[in-house]
């Protein structure tokens, strides 16, 4: 019981990364109808973001630890953010018009770009986070351990999940988000800007992203510019199961995602965990298509 | 119009000129380079490793160069290919290498990714050494063109058997592999030589995904085996997390790595914390080679890299050229037939970087030599001393 439990956190602890990450994914699918292949690599440039910042001697050891997180994931959140507006200036909204297939393409592009950039900046190598950014406290509740790094992802990434919510169902640049999802020309003519929610969508989203990725940064310390793809692929799968497009959705679908990996790696095997984790996908997909919490949207015609 | 004519007729003018002074200046007696290819990781996840091979061999090449070439005066010129370490890019490398009709190739890092590229070398006939392939499987499918300037793993399996019961003097062990041909090969052999010796036991025997970043779950079911000792037969990318996660699910275990899983990059991703007292059962590494040709080749890349290649691999590659050019200048020939035939049943004893070089009748390199470092708390490899009290 004690070792379910434990694994439950660890799965946990790495769902709720996946969730901050799946949510980017389900926004602009929710917004554009288009899947935005180079968002696992804003989540990876972000942990790179905080990566220089941490090494830096700015931030060094001469700060307390909350402040100099504070500032790492705002100083990330912001840098990814603003390359998030400027990939959809740049390579999505020349194509909006075009065909979706089109903007797919243009994705992939702006992957493999940003890919390549950051291994021309960073080089080649794996990066490792210093030892001393979080402190390996481990604390012991009812038999099971937790360190401060799990509790610090569960925390910071609930609250933004929260905080999102929020603003998406309680302001009035939510309704008008709400509003362009369910269809562009209608919520122009209630005089929304609808180029100016895209490029909100295209803050947000890779913001989120860029935190998810200083803290995995910090959880397993090692970073690598290929990380993007293999995270985004899990998180796209979170969207999914979850519906994209659905905001609650995402954030079920990540933590589910996790606890299945650890379930599957701890008790089968871990060399079978994927395969675990995408039979269940298929399952899903096969009793509930819209995925967990997905409604049924009537296509546009 | 005729302003455009002519000026098509001074370029074509020009490049005349410049074509003939090409050669002229170059002299009559100039030769064609030999050209031998570097199939590496010079990007992707091992890019650290197919760098400094590339290095490596540039100083192998620049030497005998500056000696005057071979073939009486033909220079050597490198071409590198990229496999990226991958499987699928092994094999389109390998079509490149063949299109660009180079003599031989040394190739390449990574078991599994030899595989591919070495099957297609030798369907086209063309000499391939490998550098940094080190599965027994290699050599067993009776290839003619494919050699390796590093030893294979049942060796170093053999050698980490005699290191536990020898050694250590542990009773429990846990064998973690990744399922790489390479990983897989020499946990086996460490497998098959422990249940030989029959005195410690292997408790706990299983593989990770590579490219993974979490393995509480694996790790976990390992620590309630109790192992003295665990045995990772991985990459330091996961071998740093493991070893990493291992402590903090408070296992007191010695973590030894196989020869692909401790180097400066380990430490750094483990932490120095972690990462000390970590083992490794390796070939020696290029700063502890005592060898004549050694000293000058380290000092050399020193020079112009400002640190000795952290890994042992990069300097079987220059040995791997070394053996190339050594063949060609004996048979003068660039046949890879000929230079096959050579290296099989005539080289004895060249002096390498890495010791004398010499190869059995399947292509593998003969006189086998391992050592156990360990890592020391300012993050550099010494070799292990046992304490005695």
């Amino acid at each position: 019981m004690v070792l379910f439990i434990e694994q439950l956190v660890n799965g946990l602890t790495v769902g709720a990364v996946y969730s901050l990450v799946a949510l980017g994914y389900t926004m602009v699918y929710g917004v554009m109808r288009m899947i935005n292949f180079a968002h696992g690599d804003f989540f990876m440039i972000g942990s790179y973001l905080g990566f220089t910042l941490i090494s830096s001697a700015f931030l060094g050891r001469t700060i307390p630890l909350w402040v100099a997180l504070t500032i790492m994931v705002l100083f990330s959140m912001g840098g990814v953010g603003a390359i998030g507006i400027i990939v959809e200036r740049a390579a999505y909204r020349p194509l909006r018009k075009t065909s979706r297939l089109t903007a797919v393409v243009s994705a992939i592009g702006v992957s493999i770009f940003l890919q390549n950039a950051v291994m021309l900046i960073w080089g080649p190598r794996y990066r490792a986070y210093p030892s001393w950014s979080v402190p390996d406290v481990t604390w012991q509740v009812g038999g099971i351990y937790i360190n401060l790094m799990q509790v610090l992802i569960l925390s910071i990434s609930i609250g933004l999940m929260v905080a999102l919510y929020f603003f998406v169902q309680r302001t009035t640049v939510g309704a008008a988000i709400r509003a362009t999802a369910i269809d562009h020309d209608t919520a122009r003519l209630m005089g929304i800007d609808v180029d100016q929610i895209i490029r909100l969508i295209f803050l947000i989203g890779p913001a989120l992203g860029a935190a998810a990725g200083v803290l995995l940064g910090l959880y397993y310390r090692q970073i690598h510019f290929t990380v993007g793809w293999t995270y985004g692929l899990k998180a796209f799968t979170a969207a999914i199961m979850g519906g994209i497009g659905n905001i609650p959705g995402a954030m079920a679908g990540g933590l589910l995602l996790g606890i299945l990996e650890m379930l599957g790696a701890g008790y089968i095997s871990s060399a079978w965990k994927d395969v675990f984790v995408f039979f269940i996908l298929i399952l899903l997909l096969i009793f509930r298509p819209t995925g967990l919490l997905g409604e049924r949207i009537a296509e546009k015609v | 119009m005729k302003g455009y004519r002519m000026y098509l007729v001074l370029i074509s003018l020009a490049l005349v000129l410049v074509s003939a002074l090409g050669t002229g200046a170059l002299g009559a007696g100039k030769l064609d380079p030999i050209r031998i290819g570097l199939q590496a990781p010079i990007t992707d996840q091992w890019a650290y490793e197919g760098e400094m091979a590339k290095n490596c061999v540039q100083i192998v090449a620049d030497e005998i160069n500056g000696k005057g070439g071979i073939l009486g005066g033909r220079k050597i010129e490198i071409v590198v290919g990229d496999d990226q370490g991958s499987v699928r890019q092994s094999a389109l490398t390998a079509q490149r290498m063949i299109s660009e009709k180079v003599v031989a190739v040394i190739s390449t890092y990574g078991s599994s990714v030899a595989e591919p590229s070495a099957t297609i070398y030798e369907r086209e006939g063309l000499l391939n050494i490998a550098y940094g392939a080190t599965a027994v499987e290699l050599t067993e499918r009776g290839w003619k063109y494919f050699f390796r300037t590093c030893f294979k793993d049942d060796h170093q399996g053999t050698f980490f058997a005699r290191f536990v019961n020898g050694t250590l003097k542990v009773g429990n062990v846990a064998v973690l592999h990744d399922n790489t041909t390479f990983g897989k090969g020499l946990a086996e052999a460490a497998r098959v030589s422990l249940e030989n010796a029959n005195k410690a036991k292997i408790v706990f025997y299983d593989a990770v995904t590579p490219g993974e970043r979490d393995f509480t779950p694996i790790l976990t079911r390992m620590q309630k085996t109790n192992p003295d000792v665990v045995y990772f037969t991985g990459y330091y990318p996961e071998a740093g997390l493991i070893a990493r996660q291992m402590r903090s699910l408070g296992s007191k275990a010695i973590f030894v790595g196989g020869n692909a899983a401790i180097n400066d990059e380990f430490v750094e991703i483990a932490g120095i914390d972690v990462a000390k007292g970590s083992l490794t059962t390796q070939e020696p590494l290029p700063i502890h080679l005592e060898f004549p040709e050694s000293k000058g080749f380290l000092d050399e890349y020193i020079s112009r890299h400002n640190a000795p290649p952290s890994s042992p691999w990069p300097v079987y590659a220059a040995d791997a050229l070394k053996v190339i050019a050594a063949a060609i200048d004996s048979t003068g020939s660039t046949d890879s037939k000929v230079l096959a035939d050579y290296i099989r049943n005539e080289m004895k004893d060249l002096p390498g970087i890495t010791g004398p070089i010499g190869f059995d009748s399947l292509g593998d390199r003969t006189g086998a030599m391992y050592l156990a470092y360990e890592v020391t708390p300012d993050g550099t490899l010494q070799p292990y001393q046992p304490y005695q009290p």
